[in-house]
Formats: structure tokens, C-alpha cells, sequence
């Protein structure tokens, strides 16, 4: 038995946040410390990663690094601390790790309660990083939760002016979805006749199910899952939620929060149901395509810079359910390089319309305009934040969209051309919005405002960093996702 | 012994060059005072890429027959269950061949000269560093496009030409008009590049799954020339979808070269810089289409439906460009409609079979459009406006620009023995030996000999309303006097080669490159005059538009059509660009948004409405379901009863009758 590093993982993460909300003033450094401690530790699992065919010694067959004690020990049930990583939830770990530094960094001129809000963003980042290794189904919950209630405050007390109405209805939506969720689960265990909540013992068990179980138990599933996503039309929580976030929220709940959906349905539904996903497949389809369509088309109409990219977040991960839809071994592999993608990106785009709202006090794209002249380093990280994410080529999203475009044309031939088609509807509104906020004579800009204090520039620089390193080589993170055991996928 | 073939292994080095230059210039150009260095700094990494263009063309020159791949494995996966039986690899490598090096010294001779006239003529811009680094941005893009040795990398470079060039016709970007131009030169563009991918998907799936068993898994989807078109081979060159994949390419195609339908972006974007537009020109955005179709034909193969489909669209774009060119009164306006409809004639080449022709009129093309609006851009630099009306008697001001204008122009209209001639006659006896075994290609051929004429005729009215007669109509227009020795220089160059590029053709070497670049693909070149008739039609047509221009431009005169001339309508008609861009507008902008505002009223008032009427109706619901907190401890006990009758119910006879019913495993 070598370092039980995952769950020293949790516990850097655990004690960080709570020596940060007892940090007061120098809060800041002590979320960059754990910060920093918590990528040095990404490394360490990405180095003791075993990857393929390493995994079949391991404890959890599949997974690497993984550790196992029992927890709660019932004559008929067995509830475990199970943690361990595949492929998938180390790529998504790697997200937690660049999103949380980068949010610390771009949020260090926090001046309001900083301790309290630095301690939130951290805690966010641990419950994300247990719903990734969790594979036991009651503390994967309890992680899923633990995101939930940071979240919450963070909209809640640091938002806009309708943060209450915000707060209240993202946790509505997301619990109401949670408690399905959790149903399905504790039905999937019951059902499947596992001795166990882990993982490997309700995919032995669930597999083996009749198609007519499986279906419903996917789809309980999926609603649970789907909201998180969102999914069109439960999705009317999400341009709420982030118009009035916090900038740093808003990254953790577009970057983090929304993959805890993508991830939950590969995870606990993709891979543990086959048969309910094949049968359920014309319903995922259908809600894909509508999230594609409307989250791209809704981006068009919106004046407000941060609704327009929470639409568009609707639409990529539309297109993360398209992917994972297909079930083949392509797709599952394009969706999570897509969630990877779409994190980094949407980060970036989220971090400059905070700086936009710093700046000029507004984000209303028809009312402040040509800000380039002001504002030249901030137009730069806009201009490359947009490129990136309507799918520029030696940036991060166009291997992602790639993939899965070209797994939509094995999967589904030719009805690929809608998810095609709203690409130009894509970049068209990324394009007008470049015209009307950027370029043109400045309009709508308050007397003294000046470029990005260093802190905004150096956290958006972190994200731009990866999304050119990986946007130019890809195949670092393919070689991580296709050591999983999915699919049938045989293995490099 | 080193020999020159062993560049090619090198030939990474144009684009790596120009990278560099993006970074260094763009970075360090903000800090310069004084910033002349950083220009000149740009031309001289253009020049090194040049020299590795010029030598790398030099020894392919040598011994045309040799090809060299160099390449990595981008990523890898393997063969799986239902997808891809053959694995999947992504590839990236050079690939210096004939074709590749052809284009490759087009890119570099031209890209070098546009770089070192921009000193003269952006010497008074702000925004130079951002100006630099974007055009060696540029540069990069389209040479690393030229030596990609696959599809996958070639899109990727394709697409960042394009957002290059999003960049330059954006350049002033406080100008609304130029921001517009930008953004719509990206999206039409944009709108061939999805059918682009989906003609990749399509070819990578028959690659994938009919392909060389484990050449895929071993060296990707790579570009072998030379050889029999590998469709072609697998499909017996028939098949619908294959047919859907060729027309796909022909949309990209299309969007990339401004070919019919897809045109609209081109003329507005001379919003940009007029260096800017010499570039997308003659040798980077525009020729990226012809070139996609040239590699497509050679090494992949179309149908025979496809082949019409882009003959139509080629020829078609020849005569339709150069009617709207006939009566603007913008220099460079003419002249975005003249390379509009000279890229018809490469389409043209390419769907009849013939993409080496298309290529060789893409080479002499490259050159004297270059110098057409280098040679315009003089003239703005000289006198600050772009309409051909102001303008007059330049001549004698402008004795260098008025003589590469003129050498420009012959070579456009096809006298010979200028570059354009030979290339233009290629194309034309090209296509007329395909007319007897394909009749329908006769519509198309016609329009295209017909289109010499009014070429001839519309550039040499811009010659003529520029620079002849005794002065300026326009008396406030200041005195015109020619550019620095950095302007001058690229036109003398560039009119060598308007004169010479295309004598290049009776070069046995020049022969033998394009016999290779062909390769056994079955795909003859033509050289020269074949038909001394067609020939003669096409240099009549010629002498005869110069001659109408003469007769109604000449001396200084204007021909003014009068208001009641039945061919007004026409003449408006063709202005407003056959009505081309307003439709484009009224659907893009007025439909598309109008859409996208009743959408976001259906999410704010239907999607959120509904959730905001249940939760009205759970606060009423709550509000009764208060009523039977009695705070009576003997009713809230019957609620607990209750509740655990159901729970019983629940798992005594509903659960155990589920599981029964459907298995449970």
C-alpha cells in the first residue's frame, strides 16, 4: 500500500478551507497555499496513475489509486469510504485544480468578507473533487451536496441585486434534481441486489438487469443529472444564477458544477446501465439537440455579456449530451474532453465579463461599446476567450468539438448537419457581440477607466495557458481518457 | 555530400519563422518607441521564409518526381468495437511535393513583398506592432495550410487563415463599416467551413472503414500524391454519400475562394488595408479554396456529379463577378471582382479535371493580382481617395505605378505574352477538350469565354479613368507623387513576374512539376495554346475590351449613361450587387435575430413562466395544507399512522409486484 494520496487530497483540501475562514485578512494566501499544495498533489496521482492495464491489481477493478474502508457495516448492507480515479475523473480533476487556482488569483482583490468568500470557493472545489473520485454511492452524494450549499452562499450573500431570488432558485432546481437523483441510486442498489454501495458492486449487479429497470432507473437518473447540466427546458436556472454570481462563482458553477452533471450521468448511468441508456437514446437525442439549438440561439438575443455566455454554456453542453448520447467508445471520450474544454473556456469568458462589469460598472453589451482603446489587454482575453470557445483551431474546444462531431456523423449520419449548422449561429453571436463591445467608437465608458488590475490579467493568463497547450496538444488528455475501462475500449 | 532535397524535411521552418514573428513582434513591438525596427523586424523573418520558400522550390525544380513526408502522431486511438475497425490517428507532418512547393514560393514571394511594401504604405497607421504580428500570423497559417500533409491539418490551418483575416479586414476596427466587413467575412466563411467538416467526417469514415487495413492506425489519413485518388480507387469514384462529401468540400471551397453564392464577403472586405487585400488575394484566404479543391481532386477524387457541380459553380462566378465589376466606381472594388471571377476560372480547371491548370493559373494570378493592387494602393497612398471618378491624369505623376497597373492589367486580360495569357488559355482548352464527352459543360465554358471580354474591358476602364487624361476631376485632391523606394521595389518585382510567370510553362522543369503534381491520377496538364482558334476568340475578346474601354474611357473622357437609358435598371442593378447582400443581411440579421428575440421571450415568459406558476400554486397548496397543523397531538399521531400504512402498502404488495413484473435481474 503505497500514500493514500486521494484521501490526502480531501483532507489538504479540508483543512485548507477551514484554516482560510479562520484566516481573516490573509485569507487570500492561505486558499493560494492550499491551492498550490492541491496541484502539487494532482500531480502526484497523475504520476502514480497506473493507467491501463494497471488497473487490474487494483483494489476497485478499473480504477487506480484506489483505497477502500468500511464505514457504516449493516448485517445486510455494506457502506464504504471508496474513493478512486479512472481516466475520465482525472481529466476533471485536473479542471479542479486549474479552476480553483485561477479563481483564487483572479479573485484576490476581494474586499468583501474575503475569508468567508475565499473559504466558499475552496469548498466548492473539495466537494467537486469528491464527487470526481467518490465511488461509493452515499459519499458521493454527500459530496454532491457539499457543492451545493457553497454555491448557495456565494450567490446568495456576494451576488447582484436579485441574488436572493437567484440563490433560492438554483438551490430549488438543483435539490429538487438531487432528490430524484438520490432515489435513482438507492434504487439502482436495491435493485441491482448489491451487498454494497461501491461502485464495482452495483455495476456488477446493475448490468445484469432487464432492459424495462434499467430504462427507468436511467431516467431518473438522467432528470437528476440533466438539470445539473442544464438540460433544455429545466434550464431557466442557470442564466439566473450566473447574471447575479459573484465572478468567482460563476467560473466554479459553469467550470465545476455543470461537469458533476456530465460526469454523474457517465459514471453512475452510462456505464452502469447500458441497456436503459440504449433504450432511453431518442429522448437524450431530443433534449441534446433542443439545448443546442436554443442555448445557441438564445445567446444571439442577449444584450447582458454573462447571460449570453450561460446560454452558450447551455449549447456546449448540449452538445456534451450529444456526445455521450451516441454510446460509443468516441463520443464518451469527446464529452469529456468537451467538459474539460468548456470549463477552461467558460471560465475565461466568465472571468472577463466580471472584469467588463469591474470596469465599466455594466455589462450591457448595447450600451458600453468599442472599449478596445481603454482597455487592450482585457479586449486580447475577451477576443481569445471568444475564439476558443466558437471553436478556433491550436485552442482547447476544437479537438473536443471535433471529436464529437465527427463520432455524431458515425453515430448518426447526416444529422450531424444541426449541430453544424448552429456552429455559424455560434460564432455569429460571439462575432456581434466582438462588434458591438469591442471594436467600434467607444461608447458608455465612465471618465478614469482603465485596463485590468494585474491579479484579473494574471487568472485569466493561467486559463489561456491551457487552452493554448492543450487546444496544440490534445493528445495529452486523450491518452488519459481512453486508459479507461469503457466501452469495451480494448486499451492503447 | 548535402544536397537541397534535404530542406524538405525543413520546410516546417516558413511557418515556425512566422510564428515567431507573431511573438516576438507582437510582444515586443508594444514596447518599441519608435517603431520602424519592429516592421522592419517582420521583413526580415519574411525574408528568412522566403529564402527557405525559394530553395526548397528550387530543388523540387531539380527533380520534380520526389515527394517528402515528415510527420507525428497527434493522437492515437485504437481500433474499438463499432467504431473505426481500422483505429484512428491524427496526424500532423509536412509534405513538400510539387504542389506543395509551388505554393509554397507563391506564399512566401508574395507574403515577403507585401510585408516590405507595408513600411512605405502603413508607415503613418497606428496599431503597427498589431498590424506585423497579425499579417506573420497570417503568413504562418497559409504556408503551414500549403505543406499539411492531411485533411485534419489542413482545416485546422484553413481556420486560422480565416480568423487572420478576420483580424486584418477588421483592422480599424473604430471604423463600424470595417468591424462589420470583418465579421462577415468570417461568417460566410464560416458557413462553408461546417460543410468543409462534414465533408471531412464523411471521407474519414470511408478512409476508416474501407482503407488499407491498419494504414490509418499507423500513419493517419495522409496525403499520398502520385497515385491513383484514393476514392476513386475504394468507391469506383461513384456513391452518393461520396458525392454529398465532394459537394461539401465545393461549400468550403466556396466560402474560402468568394465563389457564387458564398461571394458576398470578399468585396467588403476591402474594408482592410490595401496590403491587406493584396494578400487574400493573391496568395493567402481566397487561394486556400482552390487549393483545398486542387489537393481534394488529386488525392481523394470526385464524382462525376460533383465535377459538374463545381464546373457550373466556377464558371458561373467567372461571368457574374465580372459584370458587378463593370460599372464600380472603386478601385479596389474592381479588382475584388476581377479576383472573384478569375478564381471562377481555377474552379473551373478543377471540376473539369484539370487541377494542375488550376493551380499553374493560381501561380501567374498570385503575381500580377498582387501587383494590381499593390499598384492601387500607390495610387490611394498617393491621392487618399479609392473612387475612380476623383482620380485622372495620374500618369504623369505616377510613371511606375501607372506602368504596373497597365502590365497588371494586360496580364488580367489575357494579351499575351503576359502571364495571364498562358494560364488563362490553359484553363479555357483545358475545359473545351472535356466539352465533347461532357456536353453540359458548354453553358459554363461559354460564360467563361465571355467573361474575357468584359475583364478586358472593366479593368482597363479603372486603367484608363486613373490615369489618363491631363488631371485629376477632383481639383482638391493633393498632388500625387510616387511611394518610397519599399513601394516601389515589390511593383517593379512584381511586374517581372506579370510578364514572366508565365513563360515559366515552356521551362521543362516548370512542365515536369506540374506532370508530377498530377501524378498518374490519370489528369494530363495542358500546355500552351492546344487550340490556336480558342486561343485566337480569347485574345480578340481581349483587344476588343481594351478597345471599347479606349472608345468610351480614353483621353480622360467619362461615359455618362443617361437617366432615361433603358439599361439603367441594369446598371443599378448590378451596383447593389444583384440585391446579393441585402437578401444576406435581411435573412442573417433580420431573420435570424428576430428569431432568436421570440426565443428569449419563450424562455423568459413560457419556460419561466410555468415554473413561476407552481410555485404560486405549491404557495397556495402550502398555505391550506397550514390549515391541518392544528397543533393537536392526537391528529398528528392519525397522520403518522397513515403515513405508515401507505409505507407498509408500499413495500408489502407494490415493490414485491414490481420486481416480479420486470425481473430485477
Amino acid at each position: 500500500m503505497t500514500l493514500p494520496i486521494l484521501s490526502l487530497t480531501i483532507l489538504t483540501l479540508l483543512v485548507g478551507t477551514v484554516a482560510t475562514f479562520l484566516a481573516g485578512s490573509r485569507a487570500r494566501w492561505v486558499a493560494l497555499a492550499t491551492s498550490a499544495v492541491f496541484l502539487g498533489e494532482i500531480a502526484l496521482i497523475f504520476l502514480g496513475f497506473s493507467g491501463w492495464p494497471g488497473y487490474n491489481g487494483a483494489l476497485v477493478p478499473g480504477f487506480s489509486e484506489s483505497e477502500s474502508y468500511v464505514w457504516i457495516h449493516l448485517s445486510w448492507m455494506r457502506i464504504n469510504y471508496t474513493v478512486g480515479v479512472d481516466g475520465i475523473s482525472l481529466v476533471l480533476i485536473l479542471l479542479t485544480g486549474i479552476l480553483q487556482v485561477a479563481t483564487v488569483i483572479y479573485s484576490w482583490g476581494e474586499s468583501k468578507r474575503p475569508a468567508a468568500y475565499f473559504g466558499l470557493l475552496l469548498l466548492t472545489c473539495l466537494g467537486s473533487f469528491g464527487v470526481f473520485v467518490a465511488l461509493d454511492i452515499l459519499l458521493f452524494f454527500l459530496f454532491w451536496e457539499a457543492v451545493l450549499v457553497p454555491m448557495f452562499f456565494l450567490i446568495g450573500f456576494w451576488g447582484g441585486p436579485q441574488r436572493r431570488y437567484a440563490a433560492l432558485k438554483f438551490f430549488i432546481y438543483t435539490h429538487v434534481a438531487s432528490i430524484v437523483m438520490l432515489v435513482g441510486l438507492l434504487a439502482l442498489v436495491f435493485y441491482s441486489g448489491s451487498s454494497s454501495f461501491d461502485f464495482s458492486s452495483v455495476y456488477a449487479g446493475a448490468r445484469s438487469l432487464s432492459a424495462v429497470p434499467q430504462t427507468f432507473l436511467f431516467l431518473a437518473l438522467f432528470f437528476g443529472f440533466g438539470v445539473k447540466f442544464p438540460m433544455v427546458p429545466f434550464h431557466t436556472w442557470l442564466p439566473d444564477a450566473h447574471v447575479e454570481a459573484p465572478t468567482g462563482g460563476s467560473v466554479l458553477l459553469a467550470g465545476l458544477l455543470l461537469k458533476l452533471g456530465g460526469y454523474g450521468l457517465i459514471r453512475w448511468a452510462v456505464e452502469v446501465l447500458p441497456s436503459g441508456l440504449h433504450t432511453a437514446q431518442p429522448i437524450l437525442f431530443f433534449v441534446a439537440f433542443l439545448s443546442i439549438v436554443w442555448g445557441s440561439v438564445l445567446s444571439l438575443s442577449q444584450r447582458d455579456l454573462k447571460r449570453l455566455v450561460a446560454y452558450s454554456s447551455i449549447n456546449h453542453m448540449g452538445i456534451v449530451l450529444l456526445a455521450i448520447a451516441l454510446d460509443s467508445s468516441l463520443g464518451l471520450i469527446a464529452a469529456v474532453l468537451l467538459m474539460f474544454a468548456h470549463g477552461i473556456v467558460s471560465g475565461l469568458l466568465f472571468m472577463s465579463s466580471g472584469s467588463v462589469h469591474h470596469t465599466f460598472g455594466s455589462r450591457d453589451i448595447a450600451s458600453i461599446g468599442g472599449i478596445t482603446p481603454t482597455t487592450p489587454a482585457l479586449s486580447t482575453l475577451i477576443m481569445t476567450g471568444s475564439l476558443a470557445s466558437l471553436g478556433l483551431p491550436a485552442l482547447i474546444s476544437f479537438p473536443a468539438e471535433f471529436t464529437a462531431l465527427l463520432a455524431t456523423w458515425n453515430g448518426l449520419s447526416y444529422w450531424v448537419f444541426l449541430p453544424l449548422a448552429i456552429l455559424v449561429v455560434t460564432a455569429a453571436f460571439y462575432l456581434w457581440m466582438m462588434q458591438r463591445l469591442l471594436f467600434g467608437t467607444p461608447r458608455g465608458i465612465p471618465a478614469g477607466a482603465h485596463d485590468i488590475p494585474w491579479y484579473e490579467g494574471a487568472g485569466m493568463g493561467i486559463l489561456v495557458a491551457f487552452t493554448v497547450l492543450f487546444g496544440i496538444l490534445p493528445g495529452l488528455l486523450v491518452n488519459v481518457i481512453v486508459s479507461s475501462p469503457i466501452h469495451g475500449w480494448p486499451g492503447p | 555530400m548535402v544536397s537541397l532535397a534535404d530542406l524538405f524535411g525543413y520546410a516546417f521552418l516558413v511557418p515556425l519563422l512566422m510564428v515567431l514573428s507573431f511573438v516576438i513582434v507582437g510582444l515586443a513591438g508594444t514596447r518599441l518607441k519608435r517603431f520602424e525596427w519592429g516592421g522592419w523586424l517582420a521583413v526580415g523573418f519574411a525574408g528568412a521564409a522566403l529564402v527557405v520558400g525559394v530553395l526548397i522550390a528550387a530543388a523540387e525544380l531539380m527533380d520534380p518526381s520526389r515527394y517528402t513526408n515528415v510527420q507525428f502522431t497527434w493522437f492515437h486511438l485504437p481500433a474499438a468495437p463499432g467504431v473505426f475497425p481500422n483505429g484512428f490517428s491524427l496526424v500532423a507532418g509536412t509534405l513538400v511535393d510539387p504542389i506543395s512547393a509551388l505554393m509554397l514560393l507563391v506564399v512566401t514571394v508574395v507574403g515577403f513583398l507585401v510585408m516590405l511594401y507595408s513600411i512605405g504604405y502603413m508607415h503613418h497607421d497606428h496599431g503597427l506592432p498589431r498590424y506585423y504580428a497579425e499579417l506573420s500570423l497570417f503568413l504562418a497559417a497559409m504556408s503551414g495550410l500549403v505543406i499539411a500533409n492531411n485533411l485534419f491539418e489542413f482545416f485546422l490551418f484553413w481556420e486560422l487563415v480565416g480568423v487572420c483575416s478576420y483580424f486584418l479586414i477588421g483592422f480599424y476596427y473604430e471604423k463600424p463599416s470595417a468591424s462589420s466587413a470583418a465579421k462577415e467575412a468570417f461568417l460566410v466563411t464560416r458557413v462553408g467551413d461546417v460543410m468543409f467538416l462534414l465533408g471531412i467526417f464523411i471521407y474519414f469514415y470511408y478512409y476508416a472503414t474501407t482503407g488499407p487495413s491498419g494504414g490509418w492506425a499507423a500513419n493517419g489519413f495522409v496525403f499520398v500524391r502520385g497515385t491513383t485518388p484514393f476514392l476513386a480507387g475504394a468507391m469506383g469514384g461513384q456513391s452518393t454519400v461520396l458525392t454529398v462529401a465532394g459537394i461539401m468540400i465545393l461549400g468550403g471551397a466556396a466560402g474560402k475562394s468568394a465563389q457564387f453564392p458564398l461571394h458576398v464577403w470578399l468585396p467588403d472586405a476591402m474594408e482592410g488595408p490595401t496590403t491587406v487585400s493584396a494578400l487574400i488575394h493573391a496568395a493567402t484566404m481566397v487561394a486556400a479554396g482552390v487549393y483545398l479543391l486542387a489537393v481534394t481532386s488529386l488525392f481523394i477524387g470526385f464524382t462525376s456529379t460533383d465535377q459538374l457541380a463545381i464546373v457550373a459553380v466556377g464558371g458561373f462566378t467567372t461571368f457574374f463577378a465580372a459584370t458587378m465589376a463593370v460599372v464600380h466606381p472603386d478601385i479596389k472594388r474592381v479588382i475584388a471582382y476581377s479576383t472573384i471571377s478569375q478564381l471562377g476560372y481555377m474552379v473551373l480547371a478543377v471540376g473539369a479535371g484539370f487541377a494542375m491548370v488550376g493551380l499553374f493559373h493560381l501561380f501567374t494570378h498570385a503575381f500580377f493580382k498582387a501587383l494590381l493592387f499593390l499598384a492601387a494602393g500607390s495610387v490611394i497612398h498617393a491621392v487618399g481617395t479609392q473612387d475612380l471618378f476623383k482620380m485622372g491624369g495620374l500618369r504623369k505623376s505616377m510613371r511606375v505605378t501607372a506602368a504596373a497597373f497597365a502590365i497588371g492589367g494586360l496580364a488580367l486580360a489575357g494579351i499575351p505574352p503576359f502571364a495571364g495569357f498562358w494560364s488563362k488559355d490553359d484553363v479555357l482548352s483545358a475545359v473545351y477538350s472535356q466539352l465533347p464527352s461532357h456536353p453540359a459543360y458548354w453553358p459554363f465554358f461559354v460564360l467563361a469565354v465571355a467573361a474575357v471580354f468584359l475583364t478586358a474591358y472593366y479593368i482597363f476602364r479603372a486603367w484608363f479613368l486613373a490615369f489618363s487624361g491631363d488631371k485629376p476631376r477632383d481639383p482638391t485632391l493633393p498632388h500625387a507623387h510616387e511611394g518610397p523606394w519599399v513601394m516601389q521595389v515589390p511593383l517593379v518585382v512584381l511586374s517581372a513576374f506579370a510578364v514572366g510567370a508565365g513563360l515559366f510553362i515552356f521551362w521543362p522543369n516548370f512542365q515536369g512539376l506540374l506532370l508530377h503534381g498530377a501524378g498518374a491520377a490519370g489528369i494530363p496538364p495542358v500546355y500552351g495554346p492546344a487550340d490556336l482558334a480558342l486561343s485566337a476568340t480569347s485574345v480578340f475578346l481581349g483587344v476588343a475590351g481594351i478597345g471599347l474601354a479606349w472608345a468610351l474611357w480614353g483621353h480622360g473622357k467619362v461615359f455618362v449613361l443617361a437617366d432615361s437609358s433603358p439599361v439603367q435598371p441594369l446598371r443599378r442593378l448590378l451596383l447593389n450587387r444583384y440585391y446579393f447582400k441585402v437578401g444576406f443581411d435581411w435573412i442573417g440579421a433580420k431573420g435570424v435575430y428576430t428569431v432568436a428575440r421570440a426565443a428569449d421571450f419563450v424562455d423568459r415568459f413560457v419556460i419561466d413562466g410555468t415554473v413561476h406558476g407552481f410555485e404560486r400554486m405549491f404557495a397556495e397548496l402550502s398555505d391550506r395544507l397550514r390549515r391541518i397543523q392544528t397543533g393537536v397531538v392526537s391528529d398528528y399521531a392519525a397522520y403518522v399512522v397513515a403515513g405508515l400504512i401507505a409505507v407498509f402498502v408500499l413495500l408489502l404488495f407494490v415493490a414485491p409486484y414490481l420486481v416480479a413484473k420486470f425481473g430485477g435481474g
